[in-house]
């Protein structure tokens, strides 16, 4: 992963701009969501470069990607409809305000889209950052603000879940 | 026994240290549900990460298609032009080849040769070809 600041946003656009759309499409399901975070997240990586500070552009630019996706939620008012399992430590539920947040809307058949789509979020958001957008465990820990332990676990428990939802 | 579950993926996403990876595999040696844990749990991965990489619907960022040269508008011009002469062509191909229900030039001739010799009024057929100039201004 290139540490590197990108020079403008329109490179930012279009070396990250695909997988943002994906990050977002495998998270909702929807096209239209997918397409209206890509735009808000250029949006706000356009304001946000000035001010950028070298160090992990990619913690930087998902954990921007992360919050554009949860004030989305947040606005639209979206109901949780797969809670986050007992074992999940509390911890975890006081520092993310993600935790009661889940899309309900299931778009296309597809079945491990589908299964995706009935992981609680923060199960769902770690898999999908680890094997769609391909972030290592120490920048989905950046991106999402938890310690490594907490993604490894989170991803563990989420492909866990995935299995039992396929068979 | 302990299962050390978290692990697994870690391990698959090469994210283990070494003395973690001597554990686990130690472990799994012995361990014939977490060798199990394994194999359900890569073949899971491997279907997520088959999933395919969508492209963005055209258009939505056009700064990540600048890579692709937009076509100038002389181009633009130029390629419709061709498109225009291609379309003519095929029109006048179209005309004069010969196809099931049409009849031949000697059939219509030998039809209506005789009225066109007896009428001044029935001149020749003729096949008007727009100017190709004014087709493309």
């Amino acid at each position: 992963m290139p540490e590197s600041i990108p020079l403008t946003w329109e490179e930012v656009a279009r070396v990250y701009g695909r997988k943002i759309y994906n990050f977002a499409y495998r998270l909702t399901g929807n096209s239209d969501d997918a397409a209206d975070l890509v735009q808000e997240v250029l949006l706000r990586v356009r304001k946000g470069l000035a001010s950028y500070q070298p160090g992990s552009f990619e913690g930087w630019l998902w954990r921007i990607t992360r919050n554009a996706f949860l004030d989305d939620v947040r606005r639209h008012n979206r109901r949780p409809t797969a809670p986050l399992p007992e074992e999940v430590d509390r911890w975890d539920l006081a520092s993310s305000p993600a935790a009661d947040i889940e899309y309900s809307r299931i778009s296309i058949g597809d079945d491990v889209q589908k299964a995706l789509l009935e992981l609680p979020f923060e199960f769902r958001e770690a898999v999908v950052l680890c094997d769609i957008v391909g972030l290592s465990y120490e920048e989905i820990a950046r991106a999402v603000a938890v310690p490594v332990g907490t993604v490894r676990s989170r991803i563990h428990r989420g492909r866990k879940l995935l299995r039992e939802s396929l068979t | 026994m302990n299962h050390p579950g978290e692990l697994i993926s870690a391990y698959l996403d090469g994210e283990l240290s070494r003395p973690e990876i001597a554990q686990l595999l130690a472990h799994l040696d012995g361990c014939g549900r977490c060798a199990a844990e394994l194999q359900e749990v890569q073949t899971v991965r491997s279907a997520v990460r088959s999933l395919p990489l969508l492209e963005m619907p055209a258009g939505l960022i056009p700064e990540a298609d600048a890579d692709v040269v937009p076509l100038h508008r002389n181009k633009g011009f130029l390629v419709g032009a061709a498109a225009a002469v291609v379309a003519l062509v095929i029109a006048i191909a179209a005309l004069v080849t010969p196809a099931a229900g049409t009849v031949s030039l000697e059939e219509l001739n030998s039809r209506y040769g005789a009225r066109a010799s007896l009428d001044p009024a029935f001149g020749p057929a003729k096949v008007v070809v727009p100017d190709l100039a004014e087709l493309l201004e």
